[in-house]
């Protein structure tokens, strides 16, 4: 009996072992190859150690490709949103949390139905409005429709719900207006799901492929995931360099995620999948 | 004049009028860039629109019955299914990784969090080094297989293998997300539900499958459920990796909307908006199936808060 347990307890640790490699693999080959020329990247039969090592991919990474205008609107884009948004939809799970009003109830079914709508259905209506609003390929149109999101009012929402009763009746006595109450009290309250939501939005938005490829034109205009998705396609630029500005759209989050690893978590856990 | 405005002020200074405010902006852009797009859509699929958007006219259901004839949509809606097969791989990967980490130790949890970690990239870069890995030429994985005595395996572009790696690199990515959740479904069974059959004997598998397993059919429901309507969505990694290719043998749903209506001429918006329409009522569908899980959930995460 005592031999049989050894044994599952073997294969346990082989098996995590054996996984252990297969997710860090990708990370290592991608980490050394940064580093190879072209020649030790390409040669065959393939090795994932190179013969000689070089800082060149990210020297030429920034001439090949306009790496700095994808990373600046990554930044713009991704930032913006994950601000607006998680402040817009504090506000309404605030409401829909702590006041009673007139079609509540309506308005609350009205945002939970928008959760359930893919983005692919909504594109390319999304696209067609975006063009006649003429905002297509601008800072406006990447944000404007993501100012808001039917998760992050409903997530808000059942933060602020635990909060006791008594707290904004007290500041009400003390003559504070309900947009005090909100900025002053509730909010700070309610930290730990505001950075949960910041986080899953920050990344939601970071790493989201098709509606920054959809809603701008110019290569000046692409976020980083865009960009080097279309630059992969096109298959004009050099493999180190490739490498080395995949590794670069990496390693923004992965810093956030070794700092931030609890909200990470929470936050995952919490909404599942919204890839 | 400043009294009314005075007034205006009081009212949204109650707690009845202030809930308006602040519920306006996020409401409004739901409405505008939710609530519009839906519609529009379904307008646009019985419309004859491309990306020129010259004055489109009605076609009625042109667009629907051009669909039934079409080889390639129903080529898309098979590898859109094809691709599900991701979601069992994932869910039972998830849950053997997660039953094996599930206790708090110092290693556990560092494997935890380096098994996570592709969760949070981006599954574009992912996708590259994946090519790059996978490259019937220069990569190094087909090279590995070659040295254990496989033959020199085409993963990308071989129609056969490409949708089943494609899967496999999925899976990669996302059955950290699975073992987490599922990790905490496990640690919220009451210990004493072990201690109590380990008194009677039972050994760690009856216990998996008598106490672990039963108590986390919610948690495993959920994962299930958001894996299968994300999966029916997929587009990234096949946009990166193979751009539907090799002889369509990738292209699912959203892969033939994209190309149909932003990356191939006649750029035929109308079309891709009704399979989108189909795509919408396919997900709807199961999401109405599976309809008691997502409520159970969602009553569980408000009162918890």
């Amino acid at each position: 009996m005592a031999k049989k347990i050894t044994a599952g307890q073997t294969f346990v640790l082989i098996s995590m072992g054996l996984l252990f490699i297969i997710v860090l693999f990708p990370f290592l080959w991608l980490i050394l190859s940064t580093f190879k020329v072209d020649a030790d990247i390409v040669k065959y039969p393939p090795t994932l150690f190179g013969l000689q090592y070089t800082i060149s991919s990210y020297i030429k990474v920034w001439d090949s490709i306009p790496l700095l205008d994808f990373l600046k609107n990554t930044v713009i884009f991704a930032g913006s949103v994950t601000i607006i948004s998680v402040l817009f939809d504090s506000m309404a799970g605030y409401a829909f949390a702590r006041f009673s009003f007139k079609g509540k109830k309506i308005i609350f079914t009205f945002v939970l139905i928008t959760m359930m709508i893919p983005f692919q259905v909504l594109m390319i209506p999304l696209f067609i409005e975006v063009f006649k609003l003429g905002i297509l390929n601008t800072y406006s149109g990447l944000i404007l429709p993501r100012m808001a999101d039917a998760f992050g009012i409903f997530l808000m929402r059942s933060a602020f719900v635990s909060l006791p009763k008594e707290l904004e009746e007290a500041a009400r006595v003390d003559g504070y207006n309900e947009f005090q109450i909100f900025f002053k009290i509730m909010l700070p309250l309610s930290k730990p799901a505001i950075i949960t939501l910041g986080i899953i939005n920050l990344m939601g938005n970071w790493n989201d492929l098709l509606y920054p490829l959809m809603l701008t034109s110019s290569t000046k205009m692409r976020t980083i995931s865009a960009g080097l998705a279309l630059f992969v396609g096109q298959r004009t630029l050099e493999y180190g360099p490739t490498l080395a500005a995949a590794l670069i759209a990496l390693i923004p989050l992965i810093i956030v995620y070794i700092f931030a690893q609890k909200y990470f978590i929470q936050g995952i856990a919490t909404t599942g999948l919204k890839s | 004049m400043p009294k009314s405005l005075k007034s205006i002020q009081d009212f949204f200074n109650k707690p009845k009028g202030a809930a308006y405010l602040f519920i306006l902006p996020a409401v409004l852009t739901l409405l505008v860039f939710v609530i519009v797009p839906l519609v529009y859509a379904v307008v646009i699929s019985f419309q004859n629109l491309t990306i020129f958007l010259a004055p489109p006219k009605l076609v009625g259901l042109a667009n629907f019955t051009r669909l039934l004839q079409d080889d390639r949509f129903w080529n898309a809606l098979k590898n859109t299914f094809y691709f599900l097969l991701e979601v069992p791989i994932q869910v039972i990967m998830g849950l053997l990784v997660a039953v094996f980490l599930s206790k708090n130790t110092v290693f556990r949890k560092f494997a935890r969090t380096v098994f996570f970690i592709p969760t949070i990239c981006s599954l574009t870069a992912i996708g590259i080094v994946w090519s790059f890995l996978l490259d019937a030429q220069i990569g190094i994985l087909p090279y590995y297989l070659t040295q254990i005595g496989l033959p020199q395996m085409q993963f990308l572009s071989d129609p056969n293998l490409a949708m089943p790696t494609i899967i496999l690199t999925t899976v990669w990515k996302n059955f950290g997300l699975t073992m987490m959740i599922l990790i905490g479904g496990i640690q919220s069974v009451p210990i004493t539900y072990y201690e109590a059959s380990e008194i009677d004997g039972a050994s760690p598998i009856t216990q998996f499958f008598r106490i672990t397993l039963p108590l986390l059919v919610p948690s495993l429901g959920f994962c299930i459920i958001t894996n299968t309507i994300g999966s029916l969505q997929v587009f990234d990694q096949i946009y990166v990796m193979t751009q539907g290719g090799p002889l369509h043998s990738t292209e699912t749903l959203v892969m033939y909307i994209y190309n149909v209506g932003f990356s191939t001429q006649p750029f035929d918006l109308s079309y891709a908006s009704a399979i989108a329409v189909i795509l919408f009522i396919l997900i709807i569908v199961i999401s109405l199936l599976t309809n008691n899980y997502l409520t159970r959930r969602e009553t569980v995460d408000i009162s918890e808060g």
